[in-house]
């Protein structure tokens, strides 16, 4: 396997990664699939890229073209696009959770009233910006760092340092915080929860924030080789998905590992010069079924069973 | 004395069962009260009416004066973290709440408050004094613990943060009659200055002479405590 | 004999459909052909007031399906050109949503490969009858084969995944249909579609009035079919295997119901009409494009069933409509009509159990249970009965039974003073004052469970404790405290006390 190809499957693992431990974090603390995660990864990318529209001319002139601009600039970048993902999750736990939460069958209908709010925002996406892409400026510049003697292109580094950055961070805030906790207790047994002081309604909020934000993240990350365009966040959804479920749904290993799996699948698929880039969703999604059917609770269940005898 | 809890004309029930019937309770600063009755006369209810945990309910609920009670229909939980965080802590019936949890975990969720949160590490040492089994579970999974080990954690989880009233619901149900003893034990060991304890039990036995007062619980109405009639 | 006077028609009377045969005549009922079933399921009964018999329609649903469906085969033809496509396009989606609550209601997969199902028939049938020269009608047989297939496909990882999971992996394999035939070398010129199919509809009255009125009653038989289908697997022998399995599998499976079998069966059965449909699609527009695998089409067929509500065909049909006059009605809103689409879904899904049609049931269920939550804070413990407790009891006696006792309990607690008590406790046996003996009489009559009684206790001759009977066969009485009496006398009064008590408290 060349380092090429090694580094590609990394920065397309970072990617996916985000946006399945966005979806199995929410499914394994709030008991929701989100299917608004990609209207969540549309929404950011377009947040970002009014951002940048207003912030460009505003830190050219302030700090003019050099490193530090560019810095400032993707600091912006990076920033709105957390912003604009925390808010969107906002959003979600205001008509997903909230008033539903408490109602039977929850599962279903979170989801149904997810996908209504993916199919809205995209129309609104749509009704306001146009079909036309657009892109984001390159908040990592162009140039390649050598590390290790290997040339990795910046955008690439940028995004594998973020990704793994982040998702320590949230590990250690699951882990280690009171909320992480919190978030744990509500998962296992919301009236045990309540009982220790925590209020179900608005535990959930942070949780739903944080999702989005990492979405966000996904997003302007994702934008650096793609563009944003009112669809885009159809393909990093499911991709999200699928892995989460490979990863067995609510676990955060899990889903890192499955992320890693499928972006290394992907960079080798794309890069054996006979099968090529169209082979590469179907060679994915052959992947993931054949593991679903070996294993139904994906490659770590364990949750779920923990779930499944508090209801027995 | 202090009042700690006041109930006044407490009713409350779940859809169209009323399980209790104007009830009126009041529980003094220091006390330890032992709620005595059979299965199903509303004693599980009672408690869960302090929480705001039932279906329904209807009637005052006066806590150090602060009123957690009136009428409410819908929402079952909703205020309960608040009546909590007030300092009514509840062990429900039957085991530990969260059984994908570890010993410490579980203990740790007790913690709610700021302070408690901080000192969790020596709190949980002090639970464990109590509770002297626990000390080697600790990173033992909940859910896989004996039923007397589980009834410890539940209970040493309401003891992490300082309550000024404690509700336990049926310490010693399903328990060996050993371990149920060890159990109580425990609670008649806590300290009583400024605090107050109700438990609910089946079993007269275990409580008698243990306990400040003892009041009967039949059919959703209280005996003993409140009469018309004297009963001597 | 004198005519009864009229009677008030209160509750659901009015609106109930009555006939009233003379008793004379034995009752005649056609059955519908090569079944044992009634057209319309009439219940006789004789009404207990006027003594007459009355026969009542027990379901109504037949007659509004005829009325709705009679009413687009006789409208339609008469309207404009476009309304004309708007119909037959519901027709056919409705056709699908119908399939698809088989496939959602009846076996419970939660699959989201609907319309990939038909987008692969499709495609078959086209490709078969273009690239092979297959003459049309064999184009049915092909989709119903594609779609047999496709379902089996479909079907494998249903069995070991549950629900949202298998969910969510349809969803995969939508995408991968679609990017599949996008990137199909032999399609790369149209873009992925294929065109130029040969079609039911002759090809010079393609998009013209006649050809738009074939498509539609094409259409609607297809979707009178999909309604037959719906019928005859969800209320005959698959549908009532599935409907016990539903809500208990492992008994299910315990009184010997395959219901995983019967599952795929259903899933089958819906997967091979589904093609039937994907090649009806091919034939309607003379083509197929992969926009039938879009992520966003396949939402708006959700939203379909969504808003209608799962698992009833009626609710299909509903939410198609519904959806289908939004989305192709209004084309002049743009794309403000998804918009709507999907806050009715919202707030359809926020607010309904089941969808529009489920929404009469659920209201009623509210009322009913704020009614009884209402009365259950107001009633007290065998106190009189409300009047709306009344209307649902059967046993009217029971009402008058129980304001009898509460007269009389509230007369006896005016007799219970001091000196009562005292000369009960001086006395407990033998002759005693009127008020007493009234007393007494009445607690002699109270019903067994939780009757108090007298346990000489078994170590100690003299010693005795009051129990309390359970009032069942085989359930030993309880301790009501653990006190202990040591006279026989002292014993009677405690159990007279205890009585009073409850007397007063009640």
């Amino acid at each position: 396997m060349s380092t090429v190809t090694l580094i590609h499957g990394l920065n397309l693992a970072a990617i996916y990664g985000l946006m399945a431990i966005g979806i199995s974090i929410l499914w394994s603390s709030v008991g929701m699939i989100n299917m608004a995660h990609g209207a969540t990864f549309a929404a950011s990318g377009y947040a970002a890229w009014q951002v940048s529209l207003i912030a460009q001319p505003l830190i050219a002139a302030w700090l003019g073209t050099g490193l530090d601009a560019s810095i400032a600039m993707g600091a912006t970048m990076i920033a709105s696009g957390l912003g604009a993902g925390a808010i969107f999750g906002g959003l979600i736990f205001l008509l997903a959770y909230l008033p539903i939460h408490e109602k039977a069958n929850f599962a279903v209908r979170s989801l149904i009233v997810t996908l209504a709010i993916n199919l809205a925002t995209v129309q609104l996406l749509l009704y306001f910006f146009g079909p036309r892409q657009r892109a984001l400026p390159k908040i990592f510049g162009l140039g390649r760092t050598e590390i290790l003697g290997i040339p990795i292109r910046n955008d690439q580094l940028g995004t594998i340092v973020a990704t793994a950055l982040l998702m320590l961070v949230v590990v250690i805030w699951l882990k280690r915080s009171r909320k992480g906790l919190e978030i744990t207790a509500m998962m296992q047994n919301p009236e045990g929860a309540v009982l220790s002081g925590i209020s179900v309604r608005w535990t959930a909020l942070p949780v739903t924030m944080l999702t989005g934000a990492l979405a966000g993240l996904a997003a302007i990350l994702l934008s650096q080789t793609v563009f944003v365009s009112p669809t885009a966040g159809a393909l990093p959804l499911i991709k999200g998905l699928t892995i989460a479920l490979l990863g067995g749904l609510g676990s955060i290993p899990g889903a890192i590992m499955g992320a890693i799996l499928i972006g290394f699948l992907e960079a080798i698929v794309g890069s054996i010069s006979f099968l090529g880039q169209r082979y590469v969703l179907f060679s994915q999604f052959l992947f993931i079924i054949t593991v679903l059917i070996i294993r139904p609770r994906g490659l770590g269940g364990l949750l779920d069973q923990t779930r499944e005898s508090r209801n027995a | 004395m202090h009042e700690i809890l006041k109930i006044e004309g407490l009713s409350a029930g779940y859809g169209p069962l009323r399980v209790l019937h104007e009830i009126d309770f009041s529980v003094q600063e220091g006390e330890r009260i032992g709620l005595v009755g059979l299965n199903g006369h509303g004693k599980s209810t009672l408690m869960r009416s302090v929480m705001s945990l039932v279906g329904w309910q209807n009637g005052s609920i006066r806590f150090k004066g602060q009123e957690i009670g009136g009428a409410r229909s819908t929402g079952a939980g909703r205020r309960t973290h608040a009546i909590v965080q007030l300092g009514v802590a509840l062990t429900p019936q039957g085991d530990a709440i969260f059984p994908g949890m570890t010993v410490a975990q579980h203990l740790d969720c007790g913690a709610h408050s700021k302070l408690a949160w901080r000192q969790r590490a020596q709190r949980r040492d002090a639970v464990m004094d109590i509770f002297p089994p626990l000390r080697k579970l600790e990173s033992a999974l909940v859910g896989t613990l004996s039923g007397g080990e589980r009834r410890m954690v539940s209970v040493g989880r309401a003891l992490m943060t300082e309550a000024s009233l404690y509700l336990i619901d049926e310490p010693s149900l399903g328990l060996a009659p050993k371990i149920s003893k060890a159990v109580l034990e425990a609670l008649f060991a806590l300290p009583k200055a400024g605090k107050a304890m109700v438990i609910a039990e089946q079993n007269v036995a275990l409580l008698a002479g243990r306990v400040d007062r003892m009041v009967g619980m039949h059919a959703g109405r209280l005996r003993g405590d409140v009469g018309h009639v004297a009963l001597s | 004999m004198p005519e009864m006077k009229k009677l008030y028609e209160i509750g659901n009377r009015p609106r109930e459909i009555f006939l009233s045969p003379d008793g004379e005549t034995p009752t005649r009922r056609s059955r519908v052909p090569f079944t044992r079933r009634h057209w319309l399921k009439w219940r006789s009964r004789y009404n207990p007031k006027s003594l007459k018999l009355e026969k009542r329609l027990e379901d109504k649903k037949p007659l509004w399906w005829m009325l709705s469906l009679g009413l687009l085969l006789l409208v339609t033809p008469f309207l404009g050109n476009s309304a004309l496509t708007v119909a037959s396009i519901f027709c056919m989606f409705a056709a699908i949503n119908v399939l698809w609550t088989l496939i959602i209601g009846t076996a419970g997969i939660f699959s989201l490969a609907t319309l990939a199902v038909v987008g692969v028939s499709g495609y078959a049938a086209a490709a078969f009858n273009v690239y092979l020269g297959v003459p049309w009608p064999f184009m049915f047989v092909i989709g119903c084969l594609t779609g047999l297939v496709a379902g089996g496909v479909l079907a494998l990882p249903s069995t070991r995944l549950d629900g949202l999971y298998f969910a969510l992996l349809t969803l995969g394999i939508v995408e991968i249909c679609r990017v599949f035939v996008q990137q199909l070398k032999s399609l790369g010129a149209t873009n992925g579609s294929i065109n130029q199919v040969d079609s039911f509809i002759p090809s010079d009255w393609f998009l013209q009035r006649e050809g738009l009125l074939l498509g539609f009653f094409g259409a609607f038989a297809l979707l009178l079919g999909a309604l037959l289908l719906f019928k005859l697997v969800n209320s005959e022998r698959l549908g009532m295997l599935l409907q016990t399995a539903r809500d208990e599998e492992a008994f299910a499976e315990a009184i010997g119901i395959d219901y995983r079998r019967a599952r795929l069966m259903v899933f089958m059965i819906s997967s091979a009409g589904l093609g039937i449909i994907g090649a009806f699609y091919a034939m309607y527009y003379r083509s197929i494009s992969p926009s039938i695998f879009s992520l966003d089409q396949l939402l708006l067929l959700f939203a379909m069933i969504v808003i209608g509500g799962i698992g009833r065909a009626d609710g299909a049909v509903l939410g198609t409509a519904i959806v289908v006059l939004i989305d192709k009605g209004l084309l002049d809103l743009g794309p403000v009509r998804i918009l709507i689409v999907a806050a009715i879904m919202l707030l359809v899904t926020l607010l309904t159990n089941n969808g529009l049609v489920g929404a009469r049931e659920q209201f009623r269920n509210y009322r009913n249970r704020k009614k009884s939550e209402a009365r259950a804070r107001r009633t007290e413990k065998g106190g009189e009965v409300m009047p709306e407790e009344a209307t649902d009891m059967p046993d009217k006696q029971e009402i008058f039974y129980r304001r009898f006792n509460k007269r009389l309990r509230d007369e006896l607690k005016l007799l219970i003073t001091p000196e009562l008590i005292e000369e009960h406790r001086r006395k407990p046996l033998g002759r005693h004052s009127d008020a007493l003996s009234r007393v007494l009489n009445y607690f002699r009559r109270s019903e067994m469970p939780d009757k108090y009684a007298i346990l000489r206790q078994p170590e100690n001759f003299n010693h005795y404790k009051i129990v309390a009977l359970s009032g069942e066969r085989g359930a030993p009485p309880r301790l009501v405290d653990d006190r202990l009496y040591e006279s026989i006398d002292e014993a009677y009064h405690a159990v007279f006390l205890l009585r009073v008590n409850d007397l007063l408290e009640s």
